[in-house]
């Protein structure tokens, strides 16, 4: 699910073994259901796109979704901005739309409104 | 209750809860014997599932009783409470009081009555307080407020808990207008955070949606209700309005709309089936449908060169037929340790009121009998079994005086004998009292004072009506509270009943009984154009006679001399009216039978072979005939007769009186 | 609609839940004891474990204690069906890390409201 964007291309390839450059920018995805057993996963993810220098979240598959994830989020937020990476949303569904409101959470996040799938 | 569909689980319910009011009487009884602690646990779980299960399912009465009950346990799982006597005792009565609830429940009657009553006050005196009225929840009204803050702030476990703080807002947004306002100040590193702890911490303000719109602390208080350990909350009011009564809350009814009434009064007459033997049944017609369209091809064309695949299909065929026959008796098989079980209980109270000691044994509760002969064999054991600790097993002092043990011995034991069932009441007690049985018998007229009898024909006579009765039998230190009554009920069943008695030693009755009543193993014999059917259980050999071995007595009787006996001759041609039969008994056959006690000799033409039968009710299909147990159809489609052997020698005793 | 197990050794009450469940379009998932919900439990995903507290061979709490040290049973809601109002054995069941309770007895329209609010 973490899949460099094409401009990341021109870094080089971390297979060599060197430690790469910091990609220009990566995507991730948010899986369907990011409730609590799929969260170690998406952390690890999570961990490896604050290299990047721009990172694009989406979110527009989120179908279940509860507050450990939007936790896990509003800390990678807060991390990306403290290491400077830009954070943009490709996307958001009603599920993980509503669960910030709900939570308070939306403007922290900076999510976008939904878009209906 | 509303709802038509739980309805049909009461059946249900009923009946684990009988199969739990028996699990909780043998172990009261083991743990009256010193057993240990997890006979308490298995009695608490019984009656848990009974108090649950009557709230639920609409008996409160039983639900108020059981919950005494329950209490009781609760405090000897813990250990506040000794296990004695007494309390034993006490729950025993209880288990029986229940067994009444359900069945009067069952039958829609009024569950409570008076023994109920006492027995629920006498359980919660012991308990050491007062049945409580059932208090209306009354529930602080709490004051109320048309805004109020909520903080709130999980414990780090609450997530992993199932408790989400969504589920919580979405609860409070139906409240009134919600406005949420996250805490960010203990959120820790991402490199360093477990996703299921939870960091985060809330400020909520709650507004009611329209201004007189109050909201009480209790509504809010009540969608915390499962996370009140595992946060930190504190519920305050915005604006502060005066402190008003709320109305009576207390006019929500509380208890349930009263209990639904269709309960099915009449029994159901069901079966419960284990699973595996419908999915075995399920598997044999599945072989049966494969076996059927292999023989199916053979209707297309038949050519001999596929005889030996259609025998081998018919092969299959009759083996199929039987297996699937086995099978669906076996459906109405039941273990008959339902029955067994009920013996602990009745030793106990019986040897506790006549002060003796005695140790029952079970063997064989796993021994499957037809349902309706498992309904039926009840009776006649408990009267063997009262009779062994009434009038079998001595005193302890008389015991220890025989240089027995003080305890006696009593078995109650279950085991397949080739077609059959056996069921055996032995004891290691004082045996039959020759003397005495002979005494009463010559009083009663039974015997004649010179007869010489051997210790079988003595103990034969206690099978006898009118040997005894209650008043004489207590005088007696044999048996005989109504034992012809005992072999009338299991000769019903198409079974025999035993005894075999040593002096001293003890007394063992054999009941033998069929594996079912539906079909009986029988040998088929002509008589004349007829065939008759003779239970295989009644016969004990078939005899060619020979002419010296026949003699006539005066009055037209016949009498076969077989081994030292000289048995009735009973010709089933005259008894039943059969043209073109065998008149001559020596050109006949004999066939040698006993029923009730009593033997004889059928005369018939001659045998044509074993069958099993599949018995019709003469009574249902036409009416009751003397002699005759039912009927059955042969495999060319002609109609036999089963004899009833015990009613033909009855049949033939009276008409020889009369 | 949602995977529900429930668990629950008398075939009457775990009957009428299966029953009420299945009726509003859910998935519905029996076992019989705690012993046979874990083994259920570790072929399959759950949405909620509805589970009787007093049950022979493994009671619920034990059961909730397990399933709550499986992965992917972190979160996921957990009710005991309990008929003791005091509340030592709801804290118990906490303490394992239960939800929350559903208290007998409880009539259908009771059972599905529960559900709904955990469900969401």
């Amino acid at each position: 699910m973490l899949q460099l964007a094409p401009t990341a291309t021109a870094a080089e390839p971390a297979a060599n073994g060197a430690v790469s450059a910091r990609p220009q920018s990566v995507v991730v995805t948010l899986p369907a259901d990011c409730r609590m057993a799929a969260q170690a996963h998406l952390l690890q993810e999570l961990l490896a796109a604050l290299d990047a220098c721009a990172i694009d979240l989406d979110g527009r598959a989120v179908e279940r979704v509860d507050t450990a994830a939007l936790q896990l989020l509003t800390l990678f937020k807060r991390e990306a901005d403290a290491r400077g990476a830009a954070l943009n949303w490709m996307g958001a569904s009603v599920a993980l739309d509503e669960a910030a409101d709900l939570l308070g959470l939306a403007k922290t996040l900076k999510l976008p409104a939904a878009v209906p799938a | 209750m509303a709802s038509v569909g739980v309805a049909q689980f009461h059946q249900v319910f009923f009946e684990e809860s009988l199969e739990g009011l028996d699990a909780m009487e043998s172990s009261l009884l083991a743990l009256d014997e010193g057993g240990d602690s997890e006979l308490v646990n298995t009695i608490f779980r019984a009656a848990h599932s009974i108090k649950g299960g009557s709230a639920t399912f609409g008996f409160p009465e039983m639900a108020a009783f059981t919950h005494e009950a329950e209490s009781l346990l609760d405090e000897l799982r813990d250990g506040r409470r000794a296990i004695d006597g007494a309390i034993v005792e006490l729950l025993l009565r209880t288990v029986d009081c229940l067994r009444g609830m359900f069945a009067r429940a069952q039958s829609g009657q009024p569950l409570n009555n008076a023994e109920a009553e006492s027995l629920r006050e006498q359980m919660a005196a012991a308990l050491g307080r007062q049945i409580e009225p059932k208090a209306p929840p009354s529930r602080r009204a709490g004051d109320h407020a048309d805004a109020w803050r909520i903080d709130f702030r999980p414990h780090p476990g609450m997530l992993a808990g199932g408790n989400d703080p969504l589920r919580l807002f979405r609860e409070l947004a139906a409240l009134g207008e919600l406005r949420v306002q996250p805490v960010l100040d203990r959120l820790p590193p991402l490199a360093a955070l477990q996703p299921a702890e939870c960091h985060l911490g809330w400020v909520l303000e709650l507004r009611g949606q329209v201004p007189p719109d109050q909201i009480s602390r209790d509504q809010i208080a009540a969608v915390f209700d499962w996370v009140e350990d595992e946060c930190e909350l504190t519920i305050a009011p915005l604006h502060v309005v005066a402190d008003t009564p709320v109305p009576a809350v207390a006019a929500v009814p509380a208890g349930k709309p009263p209990a639904a009434a269709a309960v099915h009064s009449a029994e159901s007459g069901s079966v419960r089936v284990s699973i595996d033997k419908i999915d075995g049944l399920i598997d044999l017609v599945g072989e049966l449908v494969i076996t059927q369209s292999m023989l199916d091809q053979f209707r297309e064309e038949f050519d001999v060169a596929k005889l030996a695949l259609l025998q081998q299909g018919l092969t299959q065929l009759a083996r199929h037929t039987r297996e699937l026959q086995e099978s669906v008796m076996g459906v109405r098989m039941l273990p008959i340790g339902s029955v067994f079980n009920r013996f602990p209980r009745l030793v106990r109270d019986l040897t506790q009121k006549l002060g003796k000691q005695v140790k029952l044994e079970l063997v064989g509760e796993q021994t499957e009998l037809d349902k309706t002969v498992l309904e039926k064999i009840g009776d006649p054991l408990v009267h063997l079994v009262r009779n062994a600790i009434d009038h079998g097993l001595e005193m302890p002092d008389r015991r220890r005086a025989a240089g027995k043990s003080d305890t006696g011995a009593l078995r109650l034991e279950a085991f397949h004998r080739g077609g059959n069932i056996v069921v055996e009441v032995s004891d290691d007690g004082a045996g039959l009292n020759r003397e005495a049985i002979v005494a009463k018998a010559l009083q009663r007229g039974l015997i004649a004072s010179g007869d010489q009898l051997s210790d079988e024909q003595v103990a034969e006579l206690i099978f006898q009506p009118g040997f005894s009765t209650a008043a004489v039998a207590t005088d007696l230190s044999g048996r005989g509270v109504g034992m012809d009554v005992v072999r009338r009920n299991v000769s019903d069943l198409g079974g025999a009943v035993a005894i075999r008695s040593r002096p001293g030693h003890g007394t063992v009755f054999t009941i033998t009984l069929p594996l079912t009543l539906a079909i009986i193993d029988g040998l088929t014999a002509a008589v004349g154009s007829e065939h008759y059917i003779v239970p295989l259980v009644s016969i004990i050999e078939s005899v060619q006679a020979r002419p010296e071995a026949v003699h006539r007595v005066t009055g037209g009787g016949e009498l076969f001399r077989f081994r030292d006996e000289y048995l009735p001759v009973l010709r089933l041609h005259q008894l039943f009216g059969c043209a073109g039969a065998q008149a001559v008994i020596e050109e006949g056959l004999l066939i040698v039978v006993e029923g009730d006690g009593a033997r004889a000799a059928l005369l018939v033409d001659g045998l044509i072979g074993q069958q099993q039968a599949v018995v019709k009710s003469l009574e249902a299909n036409y009416r009751r005939v003397g002699g005759i147990s039912g009927a059955t159809i042969l495999a060319d489609g002609s109609v036999a007769l089963i004899v009833d052997v015990a009613g033909l020698i009855r049949l033939q005793s009276r008409s020889k009186a009369a | 609609m949602a995977r529900i197990l429930a668990v629950d050794d008398s075939v009457s009450m775990r009957g009428m839940v299966a029953f009420t469940l299945r009726g509003a379009g859910h998935e519905v998932t029996e076992a019989e004891d705690g012993q046979l919900a874990l083994d259920a439990a570790r072929g399959s995903t759950f949405d909620l474990v509805l589970a009787d507290v007093n049950m022979p061979v493994m009671d619920g709490i034990a059961m909730v204690r397990e399933l709550r040290a499986m992965a992917q049973y972190q979160g996921v809601p957990i009710l005991m069906l309990t008929t003791e109002s005091h509340t030592d054995k709801k804290m118990e069941g906490k303490a394992a890390g239960a939800t929350g309770w559903l208290v007998k007895p409880f009539d259908p329209d009771q059972l599905l409201a529960t559900v709904k609010r955990v469900l969401g």
